[in-house]
């Protein structure tokens, strides 16, 4: 099993052999951190709350517009104001159903309910984008080319539209409160390796405000390999789509990759590429993506 | 920072059109400079090289009346705009005096745009400027196509410093030259500040 020291962030491989359910102390050799290492145990994945919706908006009068409209139907709301909140929120409570605002501070409605889907115990939940007062009619998009979210309000149609989306997404129209009929079946996900550090109670505290930061970062890193990908796809489109279908991609584009590479080592933080090879992996994904289209 | 001539008058200052590859960015310039009197204008400059072919190197006088017996004149320029360039983009932005932002609408380049927005920050603050001093317009291009994202999301996505923003279509030259006068109108006033 490899673990990261969360001091100085360097990877400790640990014989499984070692580790008890209790947790195992070890002391990290570059820098004596003393780390607790607990056996990864199985558990079974929290199941979605069938009555429970999370709302996050920047706006607290859009959220208390969707609260009554929700609220007078049964519905258990909880609130978040930005990405990092409703991420936080979604894993903890486990809503059956995101309406998210597209422009969320601190990280994007959209980018939220990506990073959700990748995730396997919120993947299936439920994702409403809800996005400004559109200028014209006729540019109306439809939602399923949205960010993977399942449908798509305007600020000004939720009086008219929420409520049936949400009935729709819920999968029945039956009225909430009355005894529930779906059943779903939990999926089996292994839990997440648990690290327990002894600090002093300062550095803890220290820990919780640079976490939410180190998750922004990686964010911002996974969404400037994106924008170096989607370019080298945007300028040399019939190009890059045969060397997708061909699987040869990295060696067709291997000088633009370089480049940024490059920019991408110079703007992204050591810490947050240590972490993970976000340039590798959102290239991966960006061609797995395309290759479903293609 | 403007450049003063004495022997011709004249006081030149750098507009510099940013935004994400493909957004429209050479469309803005060409149709200014088409548009505008061949007295007034000087050659339209590309410099294209082998790997960054949207570099364009452009200079472009508009008359603007004057400052205490100085013409105005304005040169316009265009960086690279594929990511990875970011070089030549912070090279053109030396001795900037505006800054035209050019936000491609479709949706799938809704985060181009961001990266590019980050990316012009942290070129400027790099050569020692601040974007939120900076004349700065924002215009929101490509109005004209089917999948574009909702001008309000874009100006909270892009426009924190809540300047001028225009909707544009610049191939047929809708909302070119009101973003063009909204950044020289700010230039032309910082400049009276100085001078």
């Amino acid at each position: 099993m490899v673990v990261i020291c969360p001091k100085c962030k360097i990877k400790l491989k640990i014989e499984d052999s070692k580790l008890t359910e209790k947790g195992t102390r070890f002391k990290c050799p570059k820098c004596s951190t003393t780390l607790l290492v607990k056996k990864p145990i199985t558990q079974a994945a929290k199941p979605v709350d069938n009555l429970k919706i999370l709302v996050a908006h920047s706006n607290q009068s859009i959220i208390s517009i969707i609260e009554s409209i929700l609220k007078a139907e049964g519905y258990r709301i909880i609130t978040a104001n930005d990405g990092i909140e409703a991420m936080v929120k979604a894993v903890k409570e486990m809503p059956f159903l995101l309406i998210l605002e597209v422009s969320l501070p601190k990280i994007f409605g959209f980018e939220v309910c990506k990073r959700l889907r990748l995730r396997p115990e919120t993947k299936n939940m439920k994702y409403i984008l809800v996005s400004s007062v559109h200028d014209d009619k006729r540019y109306r998009r439809q939602p399923e080319s949205l960010y993977e979210a399942d449908d798509y309000i305007e600020e000004h149609n939720l009086q008219e539209l929420l409520l049936d989306s949400v009935k729709k997404l819920r999968g029945y129209v039956k009225e909430p409160g009355k005894k529930e009929t779906i059943t779903e079946k939990p999926a089996n996900i292994p839990a997440e390796e648990k690290i327990k550090v002894e600090h002093k109670p300062e550095t803890i505290l220290e820990q919780k405000q640079v976490q939410p930061q180190l998750s922004e970062m990686a964010e911002r890193a996974k969404r400037l390999a994106r924008a170096i990908v989607s370019d080298i796809y945007l300028y040399n489109t019939p190009k890059a789509e045969e060397a997708i279908k061909n699987n040869t991609f990295f060696s067709v584009f291997a000088a633009e990759l370089r480049e940024g590479q490059k920019l991408y080592d110079n703007r992204i933080p050591q810490e947050v590429r240590i972490q993970k090879d976000f340039f590798k992996e959102t290239i991966e994904e960006f061609i797995e993506n395309k290759k479903k289209n293609l | 920072m403007s450049f003063i001539n004495y022997s011709s008058r004249e006081i030149n200052c750098k507009i510099v059109y940013y935004g994400p590859g493909l957004c429209g960015k050479t469309t803005n310039l060409q149709f200014i400079y088409r548009r505008t009197n061949p007295e007034q204008k000087g050659k339209l400059i590309s410099l294209a090289t082998e790997t960054e072919r949207t570099l364009f190197f452009d200079f472009l006088p508009l008359a603007l009346g004057d400052i205490k017996g100085f013409k105005i004149r304005f040169h316009l320029y265009t960086v690279p705009g594929q990511v990875f360039y970011a070089a030549s983009r912070k090279l053109i932005l030396k001795g900037v005096d505006g800054v035209v932002f050019v936000a491609d609408s479709q949706i799938e380049r809704t985060e181009s745009n961001i990266e590019s927005l980050e990316d012009l920050k942290i070129n400027l603050s790099e050569q020692g400027y601040d974007l939120d001093k900076l004349p700065f317009a924002m215009q929101y291009n490509k109005r004209d196509l089917p999948n574009i994202v909702p001008v309000a999301d874009l100006e909270k996505l892009l426009n924190y410093r809540k300047v001028p923003s225009f909707e544009a279509v610049a191939v047929t030259g809708k909302g070119v030259f009101e973003t063009l006068k909204a950044v020289a109108k700010q230039v032309l006033f910082e400049l009276k500040k100085h001078y």
